[in-house]
């Protein structure tokens, strides 16, 4: 069942909400042996939760708009309750004593929370083999990535253990393993959900979003996440629609903007296919579509890898082993720094190692300029390609959004990229552009890379829309169109 | 060995401020600073900002940048209408998040200056450059003894003051001496309690003193030689600064004359100062300390103020006690020490001003009536002050009241030791008496009526006839004694001047 159904049918008593945390759970306990979603399983906490929100039905109270409904929340995530890991070993044993904004407006809604999922460590990287605990796979072909850093987000959505799932995007890492699992993954604005309690990678990057099977279901969840908070600073203080009000209405007068960039000779030819079907669908549902220009987008990758190690390089350093986490056992006659060296060397993967000294070295005096200054400009040139792009009249084409791929293409195999961290960070390759420029951005199902699992099987594709900042309204309409026209999300892995 | 002409003392300081707000400059933990949080015992004002727990954000607080804004300009500043955070990284066990955050290069407040007086009539002065004064958060403490001061083998830390708002000024280098130093450092001292940023408590830490010292050197044949500078860290008063910048005075020329090392590229070092000892000592210094990776704070958007707003701040503005010192000094003819006793506190200041327009309202001119009033306030008033360990303008007594006694005394209808148990009267009393008619009532007003006056003079002299018979014979002075016993026998009442004459008139001087 879909978010919205299963929803529906709480809300409707046609099935209790204990019926449907039982569901979940024991969906877990059959597939995610094989598919590794899950870092921790709250299968008490979720059933209490769940008896308190049918009583609550019971006594004809009223209840939010997740009532009763299982979902599941990547470890990056502050709970109050079981451990917020990171999929790191240097907080392999954390307890926050609070709960992150985003958790506290799903629970506020009535939501169960069945579990924290994998990722990769402090969500760097791509296929979520940065894990430091086990790499999760792919529902769909379980010898393959399910991409990340949200990889065990998506999987669990993607073996239908929840029907939505939280997962953060600092550079794609909410679409990219959508698009690799076949599920509707949003990227919201930045500024439109709360970072707050959200454990930061590059805090001018994160965003918080929903990984779904359907658009109406994001839609639903942005419903609950969005909203400014008066704990996080830079949450914006724009009004909330409604993104489930007129999501049916088509967008009319449609006009999208594909890049030329779109077409990169390395895309994988699949890839390639399903982005041309999409281009066909929408001029099929009358929408115009107009080829466009981001010239800068080619210093996405490059700004992207020197701006978000440079905050995480900071961001990081409170893991020092002084008040919690890991703690490195020092000899008779180690000092502070040794403290501090071996907590961390202990504690951290070789990937958020080299994302840390990455950091550090273009903040250093002699690089900023160079490196960290450079870097800046070149994102508010990739900025200002997409208000130009966006902009009507003689400012632009006055897209309503640009259509691109996700990804290069279908779903990896485990081990195939982790000995070429450049491989590995290409996969952002069409996702980091959206948080560069701050932007709203999703992912959607495209169609199948046909028979090219590792036994033959179909993979999924998906296609990617950016909306102008907080016109994720608009963008989920759009979206909506296509998924209604082509029912591409329908097929499950057939677990 | 090259004589020395002259040396020149060449001193820039760098203050910090902790603002007393009721919570830290980036969460809602209390403020140790504040009066109500200063003795929470250790580790309690935190919370998961104040640790810097996973996934928790700053947020500003806007009491903070009010207050660093209001001593910016009292000190002649300008105020950014656009500033931003930037964080300083390095790791320290009393840092919790392993950054500070802090302003780089855009300060709340910069380009100030302000003319400090360097007597205490404020007749001479120095104007002293403020190049900016900017927000940032403090670090915790580490500590090496458990509470109580029992040894252990580990250290410890307290969070408590671990986020709390610090305001930190940095003057130019433009103090030539160690007096100037300290006058600045108590003037700033004066305007922060002035302005209600700060207590001012040193002993608790509220301010910290960091000079950069160096000379320059005037050898024979002109050649002059720049000393390389010695910051001197965390001096928390006084004595301690002026017994820093007076021992590196001394001590730079023999470091000189040793090691021949000048103002130069990575000559700077840091010293701490040893109270006990009263000598300055090097600081082992790491040699990546000053990497500090400043960068711009993401988890902060830009603090933009608009003019209006800052106009609103500088309005708002009080005079400040340099200058009100020396209006009082200018104006009322008051002594600088008396201007500055009265200055010390803005609420005696403040009572002081309204206490002289009354007595101006009641008729006496501005200057006498500042005089005037200045002396009784700082005779009987501080007198009861002292007794009651309250301010002068907390004794419950209005400016009514003590223009009613200044008045009185101007038109010489009560005498000087009259006039002060007045007001010793007028503070205890339950209601608010006019003091004439509190005077009356004690019969404390000078009885002018010439047959009383001849009375009281016939019955002094009748009382000391010893006295009487000494000035007949000439002896001026025996006058005083009579005096003295018609103010005895006519309880006060009487006016000394006018009893002296009518005592020679009958004794036939």
């Amino acid at each position: 069942m879909t978010l919205m159904g299963v929803r529906d049918a709480v809300a409707a008593g046609e099935v209790s909400a204990v019926e449907a945390a039982e569901a979940s759970l024991s969906r877990i306990d059959a597939h995610d042996g094989a598919v590794r979603a899950f870092v921790e399983v709250h299968a008490e906490r979720a059933l209490a939760r769940a008896r308190e929100v049918d009583a609550r039905i019971a006594a004809g109270e009223r209840v939010g708009a997740l009532a009763g409904v299982p979902v599941a929340l990547k470890d990056n995530m502050c709970t109050s309750w079981g451990r917020t890991t990171c999929s790191s070993r240097f907080l392999e044993g954390y307890e926050s004593p609070y709960d992150a904004t985003a958790t506290k407006r799903l629970l506020d809604a009535g939501a169960v929370i069945v579990g924290k999922t994998n990722m990769d460590e402090f969500a760097m990287g791509s296929s979520c083999e940065n894990s430091a605990f086990f790499p999760t796979r792919n529902p769909w072909d379980t010898t393959r990535v399910p991409g990340g850093s949200s990889g065990g987000s998506a999987a669990c959505v993607a073996a239908r253990m929840v029907s939505a799932s939280l997962g953060s995007d600092t550079g794609g890492s909410i679409r990219q393993p959508a698009a690799l699992c076949g599920l509707v993954g949003v990227k919201p604005t930045y500024g439109r959900v709360s970072r707050y309690g959200l454990v930061a990678f590059a805090s001018s990057l994160d965003q918080i979003g929903p990984m779904t099977r359907t658009v109406a279901d994001s839609a639903l969840l942005m419903n609950v996440l969005c909203g400014v908070d008066p704990h996080d600073a830079t949450s914006a203080n724009v009004e909330t629609p409604d993104f489930l009000r007129d999501l049916e209405r088509p967008v009319e007068g449609l006009r999208l903007g594909v890049p030329t960039q779109a077409w990169d000779e390395r895309n994988h030819p699949e890839s390639t296919r399903v982005l041309r079907e999409a281009m066909e669908v929408y001029r099929g549902l009358g929408a115009e579509i107009v080829e466009i220009g981001l010239p800068r987008m080619e210093y996405g990758i490059a700004a992207y890898y020197i701006i978000a190690p440079a905050e995480a390089s900071s961001n990081l350093a409170r893991f020092d082993g002084v008040r919690y986490g890991r703690r490195a056992a020092l000899g008779r006659d180690e000092d502070l720094a040794a403290l501090y060296a071996r907590s961390r060397a202990e504690g951290f993967g070789q990937e958020v190692q080299r994302r840390i000294m990455l950091g550090t070295h273009v903040l250093s005096s002699g690089y900023y300029e160079a490196y960290y200054l450079t870097a800046l400009k070149a994102r508010r040139l990739i900025k200002a390609d997409f208000d130009a792009a966006f902009a009507s009249g003689e400012g632009g084409p006055g897209v309503h959004a640009v259509l691109m791929p996700a990804t290069q293409g279908p779903a990896f195999r485990l081990g195939e990229k982790t000995d070429d961290p450049l491989a590995m960070y290409f996969e952002d390759l069409y996702t980091v552009t959206a948080n560069l420029a701050g932007i709203g951005a999703l992912s959607m199902p495209a169609g199948f890379a046909k028979g090219a699992g590792s036994d033959g099987e179909d993979l999924p594709l998906g296609v990617q829309l950016m909306c102008a900042p907080f016109d994720e309204s608009r963008m989920l309409r759009i979206a909506r169109m296509f998924e209604r026209e082509t029912g591409h999300g329908e097929r499950g892995p057939g677990m | 060995m090259t004589d020395v002409v002259r040396t020149t003392l060449i001193v820039g300081l760098e203050v910090h401020v902790q603002l007393a707000t009721r919570t830290k400059m980036f969460s809602t933990a209390p403020n140790p600073a504040h009066v109500s949080f200063e003795d929470a015992a250790p580790n309690t004002l935190i919370d998961p900002v104040v640790l810097g727990l996973p996934g928790a954000l700053p947020l500003l607080n806007s009491e903070a940048v009010a207050m660093a804004a209001r001593v910016g300009l009292a000190l002649g500043c300008s105020i950014a209408t656009f500033t931003k955070w930037d964080r300083k990284n390095y790791f320290y066990p009393d840092l919790p998040k392993g950054y500070q955050i802090s302003q780089y290069d855009l300060p709340l407040c910069f380009d100030g200056g302000l003319e400090l007086p360097l007597d205490d009539e404020g007749a001479r002065t120095r104007r002293i450059g403020i190049i900016r004064a900017h927000l940032e958060e403090d670090a915790g403490k580490l500590l090496h003894e458990a509470p109580g001061g029992a040894a252990i083998d580990h250290s410890i830390v307290d969070y408590n003051r671990a986020g709390a708002p610090l305001l930190e000024i940095v003057t130019q280098p433009d103090f030539r001496d160690a007096d100037e130093v300290v006058r600045f450092a108590q003037l700033l001292r004066g305007v922060c309690r002035w302005l209600g940023v700060t207590e001012g408590v040193m002993q608790k830490g509220h301010m910290r003193f960091e000079p950069n010292i160096n000379l320059h050197i005037e050898l024979a044949g002109g050649r002059v030689v720049k000393t390389p500078i010695v910051e001197i860290k965390n001096l928390n008063s006084f004595r301690a600064l002026r017994g820093a910048i007076e021992y590196e005075a001394a001590a730079q020329v023999d470091r000189w004359r040793e090691d021949g090392r000048v103002m130069g590229p990575g000559a700077k070092s840091t010293r701490g100062w040893d109270d006990v000892r009263g000598v300055t000592t090097a600081q082992r210094e790491k040699e990546d300390a000053h990497e500090y990776r400043y960068f711009p704070e993401p988890d902060l958007p830009p603090l933009t103020l608009d003019e209006g707003a800052i106009a609103r701040l500088r309005e708002a503005l009080p005079e400040p006690p340099h200058e009100r010192t020396r209006r009082y000094v200018a104006s009322y003819a008051l002594g600088g020490k008396e201007a500055a006793a009265l200055t010390e506190d803005r609420a005696v200041s403040d009572f002081f001003d309204a206490c002289v327009e009354e007595v101006v309202r009641a008729g006496v001119g501005r200057e006498p009536a500042g005089k005037k009033t200045a002396n009784l306030l700082l005779q009987s008033g501080a007198k009861r002050a002292n007794e009651r360990g309250a301010l002068i303008s907390d004794l419950g007594v209005t400016p009514a009241q003590v223009a009613g006694v200044v008045s009185l005394r101007e038109k010489n209808e009560i005498g000087s030791s009259a006039a002060d148990e007045l007001f010793g009267l007028l503070c205890d009393a339950p209601g608010v008496e006019d003091a004439r008619a509190l005077a009356e009532r004690k019969g404390l007003l000078q009885v002018m009526d010439e047959s009383a006056l001849r009375a009281w003079c016939e019955a002094a002299i009748a009382a000391n006839p010893k006295s009487a018979e000494d000035y007949r014979a000439g002896k001026q002075a025996a006058i005083g004694a009579l005096v003295g016993g018609v103010m005895r026998i006519s309880q006060g009442r009487a006016d000394a001047k006018a009893a002296r004459e009518a005592l020679m008139e009958m004794l036939g001087g």
